[in-house]
C-alpha cells in the first residue's frame, strides 16, 4: 500500500544508475524524476549551511544548469522560494501574468531559455534541509495528481539518499524496508531536535547520525528514536556518555560519534 | 442534540475568527480538536492529515494526547483512520469489545486506553479526501445523528482551515498547502526535541513553552519553533 509508490520510485533511480553502469547518485534521482513525471528535465540545488543560498546543483541535463543558475544569480523563482518555505511551489505557466509579477526578472529570462512550467519541492523534513528538487518542462502544463505524488516521492528519496551520503551509509536500493519512505513517526522528529541539541549540529546531521546509527545496529529510525526521547539513548561528540546527563557528565569513553545505550534506571 | 446550540455557535464564531489571513493553522486544529472534545462530548479527537506515501500524520490532538498517540500511529496499519481513507466514508465502531476481527490490534490497544468506541470522520476537498478527523469515546453505543451531523461540520472547518483558503482554486495551490501543513507539525515536532534536551524538559513541556510564547507575541507556532531551532529564542521553563 503506502510503500508502493516509494519502492517504485526506488527502483526508478536504481535502474537510472545501472543503465550507466555508476554508483547511485543524487543525479540519477533527478534523471528518474524528470522520465517519471514526463518533464525534460529536473535539478537537484543544494541549500548552503541552512540559509537561502544555493550551492551545488546536480542535473539530468546540462542545459538546466543554466536555469538554476539564473536563479541563484538573481535570487528569485519558485525554487529560491521553496528553499525559504516550507511547502513546494508549483508554477504550470512561467509566462503567464502572476508569475511575471512574482518573478519579473527570473520568469522571461527561464520561459527565454524554453522552461514554461517549473515546479519546486523542498529537500527537506522540518529545519532539517537539504535543498530543492526543481521540475522543468517545456510546455505549460500541471503536475497531474500521480505526477505530483511521484515527485514528492523522488524528493523523499533524495532527502533520505542525501542524510545517508552525510552519514557514510551506502543505501541499499534493494530495500525499501530499510526506512526509506520518510512517513516517520512523531517521536523521530522529536529525537532528531534532541540530538542536535546533543550534538551541537543543526537537524539534517542529527537525523543523519540517527539513520546511521540505526544502520549500523541493525535498528528502525523509529524504535532509536523512542529509547532518544525516553532518554535511554545519547548522542555526544566526544564519545558516548556512561550516564544520563542529568546525573553527571565527567564518565567519557574514547569512541567518538557514537551514542551510548544508558541503562535502564 | 448532546452539544449547546450556543456552545456550537460560539465555537463557529471563532473559528470563523480565526481563519484570517496570518493565522496559525496548526494551533488552529488543536483548537478545533479540544471544542470538537467539548462539543461532541467525546473523550478525544486527533486531526490526521493523508500525505503522498498514503500514511497518516497527526497534525493536531486534543489535550489528552499522550493517551491516544500510539493509537494514531497503529492506524498505520489497521483502523477506523485508514478505512476512512480508502472508502472515503465516515467509518463508526460503536462498540470496540465487538471489533477484534476487525482490528486485530487496534481494536484491543483502544479498549486498554480506556476508549469504548471510535468514529472517523473524512475531512473531504470535493472528491478527495484529504485526512480525517479521529473521536474516541470512553461509553459505547451511536452517536445521534445531530452529534454526526456537527462532527462532519467540524472537519469541514478543519479542511478549510487546513487550506487556509476559503476558496481554493487550482490543485497546486492545496498541494502546496498541504505539504506545508505536513513540514510545520515536523518544524514543531523538531522543536519540542530541542528545548526538551536544553531544558531537560519534557517534550509537551516544550510544546507548551512554545505555544504560550506564540500567544503572548502574537506569532505563528511554527514561526516560534522556527526560532527555537535556529537558536534565536530562548524559552525558560523556570
Amino acid at each position: 500500500m503506502s510503500d508502493n509508490r516509494i519502492a517504485r520510485v526506488w527502483t526508478s533511480i536504481a535502474a537510472c544508475a545501472r543503465r550507466e553502469g555508476a554508483p547511485v547518485s543524487l543525479r540519477h534521482v533527478c534523471v528518474a524524476c524528470a522520465a517519471a513525471v514526463d518533464a525534460e528535465g529536473a535539478t537537484i540545488t543544494f541549500s548552503g549551511g541552512g540559509n537561502a543560498v544555493p550551492g551545488v546543483l546536480l542535473s539530468s541535463r546540462p542545459s538546466f544548469d543554466e536555469v538554476e543558475e539564473l536563479q541563484v544569480s538573481l535570487g528569485e523563482g519558485p525554487g529560491v522560494e521553496a528553499m525559504r518555505g516550507l511547502g513546494p511551489v508549483l508554477v504550470d505557466d512561467l509566462a503567464s501574468l502572476e508569475s511575471s509579477g512574482r518573478w519579473p526578472a527570473f520568469a522571461p529570462a527561464a520561459v527565454a531559455l524554453g522552461v514554461r512550467a517549473m515546479f519546486a519541492f523542498p529537500i527537506q523534513t522540518g529545519a532539517a534541509r537539504i535543498g530543492v528538487l526543481n521540475i522543468y518542462r517545456s510546455t505549460n502544463l500541471p503536475l497531474l495528481g500521480s505526477e505530483l505524488a511521484d515527485a514528492l516521492a523522488y524528493a523523499s528519496s533524495a532527502l533520505v539518499m542525501a542524510l545517508d551520503q552525510r552519514g557514510g551509509i551506502i543505501p541499499d536500493m534493494d530495500d525499501p524496508q530499510n526506512d526509506a519512505s520518510p512517513h516517520w513517526r512523531t517521536e523521530v522528529h522529536q529525537a532528531t531536535g534532541m540530538v542536535s541539541v546533543q550534538l551541537g549540529v543543526g537537524m539534517a546531521d542529527a537525523l543523519a547520525s540517527m539513520r546511521a546509527y540505526s544502520y549500523s545496529n541493525g535498528r528502525r529510525l523509529s524504535d532509536v528514536a523512542v529509547d532518544v526521547v525516553a532518554r535511554r539513548l545519547r548522542f555526544e561528540p566526544d564519545g558516548p556518555l556512561a550516564t544520563d546527563s542529568r546525573d553527571n557528565e565527567t564518565d567519557r569513553s574514547a569512541q567518538t560519534g557514537t551514542p551510548r545505550e544508558d541503562e535502564e534506571r | 442534540m448532546s452539544a449547546s446550540d450556543r456552545a456550537v455557535r460560539e465555537t463557529f464564531v471563532k473559528l470563523a475568527d480565526t481563519l484570517v489571513d496570518e493565522f496559525d493553522v496548526i494551533d488552529f486544529l488543536d483548537m478545533l480538536a479540544n471544542r470538537t472534545v467539548e462539543l461532541l462530548e467525546v473523550s478525544a479527537c486527533g486531526v490526521i492529515l493523508f500525505d503522498h506515501h498514503e500514511t497518516l500524520n497527526l497534525v493536531a490532538a486534543s489535550s489528552d494526547k499522550a493517551r491516544v498517540l500510539e493509537l494514531f500511529q497503529l492506524q498505520h496499519v489497521e483502523g477506523p483512520c485508514l478505512e476512512c481513507h480508502r472508502t472515503g466514508e465516515t467509518i463508526r465502531c460503536e462498540d470496540l469489545a465487538h471489533a477484534d476481527t476487525r482490528w486485530p490490534r487496534f481494536a484491543p490497544a483502544a479498549r486498554a486506553a480506556g476508549f469504548g468506541s471510535v468514529d472517523a470522520v473524512p475531512m473531504r476537498l470535493r472528491d478527495e479526501v484529504v485526512g480525517a478527523m479521529n473521536l474516541f469515546s470512553a461509553s459505547t453505543g451511536p452517536l445521534t445523528a445531530d452529534t454526526v451531523e456537527l462532527g462532519r461540520a467540524l472537519a469541514d472547518v478543519a479542511t478549510i482551515g487546513l487550506l487556509h483558503e476559503r476558496a481554493v482554486r487550482r490543485r497546486e495551490v492545496i498541494a502546496e498547502q498541504l505539504q506545508t501543513a505536513l513540514e510545520s507539525r515536523v518544524l514543531i515536532e523538531q522543536a519540542k526535541g530541542v528545548l526538551a534536551e536544553r531544558h531537560q524538559i519534557t517534550v509537551e513541556k516544550g510544546f507548551e513553552l512554545m505555544r504560550a510564547c506564540a500567544r503572548r507575541k502574537g506569532r505563528k507556532l511554527v514561526e516560534v519553533a522556527g526560532l527555537v531551532i535556529e537558536g534565536r529564542l530562548t524559552l525558560d521553563p523556570s
